[in-house]
């Protein structure tokens, strides 16, 4: 199953809710996928095993990994483009 | 299970608030929060301090908000501060820090157990992507009318 991490300055709102949207987006879509929410300290002990990187916060470091932005997942302003953009990375 | 009536009250929401600049906000609504019994002390400068590294400003189109909040080690009980602020004020976006936003309302979240919260918050940021939603509650008059309209919206997306 692929793996989808979200992460977050500090790992309890934001990124949780993101995670938990996104969830539900693929549950309605019948996609199975894992969504994991961290804090930024910590995507970089587990980066290499992500396979899409939902990006909130501009972190000292861009990862070589499918990466999409998490904040339409938020404001929904540019969701349905972001979430098609990770239904082909999940492919 | 939580629910959002349990997190936002009229005590919480804070109409036509005047602030100079974001840090004052902040400030201003955490001293609330202290006030209130809902944060320790030391949540005021934890959250002024992330809000400089993570930023919280949201583009959410006409009425821009921001969702400035810390660790839970700083909260005591969990809420939901609301803020529709006198003038707007500057917030740098959470996406984009260089980038600036004019914010109309704030929302600080007092989170105390992440896990239990997400629906909650999950629902809270539903009304966020909802323009006519957040207008509607922008536009309240009162407190009691604000926290209605918050508690309408959220549940006409059930």
């Amino acid at each position: 199953m692929k793996k989808i991490v979200v992460a977050c300055g500090s790992g309890v709102a934001t990124s949780q809710t993101i995670a938990s949207k996104i969830d539900s987006m693929l549950q309605d879509e019948g996609i199975k996928a894992s969504v994991e929410a961290v804090d930024i300290k910590s995507l970089d002990n587990i980066i290499d095993q992500v396979d899409v990187y939902v990006k909130i916060v501009s972190g000292p470091t861009n990862y070589d990994i499918p990466t999409i932005n998490g904040i339409p997942f938020l404001t929904g302003m540019g969701r349905d483009a972001e979430f098609e953009k990770l239904k082909e990375y999940l492919k | 299970m939580l629910e959002i009536s349990n997190l936002l009250n009229e005590d919480l929401i804070l109409l036509d608030l005047e602030a100079e600049d974001c840090e004052d906000a902040i400030k201003k609504m955490s001293s609330k929060l202290i006030e209130k019994g809902y944060v320790k002390e030391s949540y005021k400068q934890a959250i002024l301090k992330r809000e400089q590294t993570f930023p919280t400003g949201l583009d959410t189109g006409e009425i821009k908000i921001a969702i400035p909040h810390t660790d839970s080690t700083h909260v005591i009980k969990p809420g939901i501060l609301v803020a529709k602020l006198k003038n707007e004020i500057e917030f740098k976006d959470m996406g984009n820090p260089s980038n600036r936003l004019k914010i109309k309302m704030v929302f600080m979240l007092a989170v105390k157990d992440p896990k239990a919260q997400v629906p909650v918050l999950t629902k809270l940021m539903g009304i966020f992507s909802d323009q006519e939603g957040i207008k509607k509650i922008y536009e309240s008059k009162t407190e009691k009318e604000l926290l209605n309209s918050i508690l309408n919206t959220i549940d006409s997306k059930k």
